[in-house]
């Protein structure tokens, strides 16, 4: 299951799994940012290759108009995910800090 | 341990549910879990996307053996479609010559230890088996 929804200053909380179940929810919200934002991962568990194609569309959507997306709080498993597909050359990517 | 699962996405979370099971049952170690579930995800979806009308159930099968967590997906009545063949993906170019999707099967061979593909042509049977050390 995903749960994602705004949380403080406008930054997107997402909890949970990113799997291809639960991409459409997240491109549905997603398609509604028009501006920059910022996503937060601390709580999210797991991306798949369905969850990395919300975030490309998302990216390709707003930087058209100027904007982006800034990626914070990463696990270091889907940090390697992201390094594996090249996804922290495209996005700001900020790892979570180990406790 | 092994389970069958209706061809589509919703399955997903009944999936990792038997994964779940599996890990705690075998005591595997949590930093091995992603990037089964991972492998198990993409070639899942895989299998619904390329055959969605099919009726057959996919299953699903994990034992842990001399060190190594072993997983293998079988699909009946399916055309052959080899998996572990290499297929170009664009990792490197900028954001606006990305393309959506293809970095599932991409992805796989960078999160597990071996995968290997056989097709049984009589029986029209897919079998994909994959590892990952228990290191």
């Amino acid at each position: 299951m995903l749960d994602i929804d705004f949380a403080d200053a406008g930054v997107v909380m997402l909890k949970g799994r990113l799997d291809a179940s639960q991409s459409e929810k997240a491109q549905t919200f997603l398609d509604g940012l028009d501006q920059a934002s910022v996503l937060d991962f601390s709580n999210l568990e797991y991306i798949s290759s369905a969850g990395l194609g919300v975030l490309l569309r998302t990216q390709k959507r707003l930087m058209a108009s100027g904007g982006g997306l800034k990626l914070i709080n990463v696990n270091n498993h889907i940090m390697d995910v992201f390094r594996f597909s090249g996804f922290d050359h495209i996005f700001e990517v900020q790892g979570a800090v180990d406790p | 341990m092994n389970e069958k699962f209706h061809r589509s996405f919703d399955s997903l979370q009944q999936i990792f549910d038997f994964t779940e099971r599996f890990y705690s049952a075998e005591s595997i170690d949590p930093r091995h879990r992603f990037a089964v579930n991972f492998a198990i995800e993409e070639l899942f979806t895989n299998m619904v996307k390329y055959n969605a009308g099919n009726p057959h159930r996919v299953l699903i099968e994990m034992e842990q053996l001399d060190g190594e967590l072993v997983a293998h997906l079988t699909d009946f009545d399916v055309d052959p479609f080899d998996v572990t063949v290499e297929r170009e993906v664009d990792t490197e170019s900028p954001l606006q010559d990305r393309q959506i999707g293809g970095l599932g099967l991409h992805l796989i061979p960078k999160m597990i230890d071996s995968i290997d593909y056989d097709y049984d042509e009589p029986a029209r049977r897919s079998r994909i088996t994959f590892t990952k050390a228990l290191r």
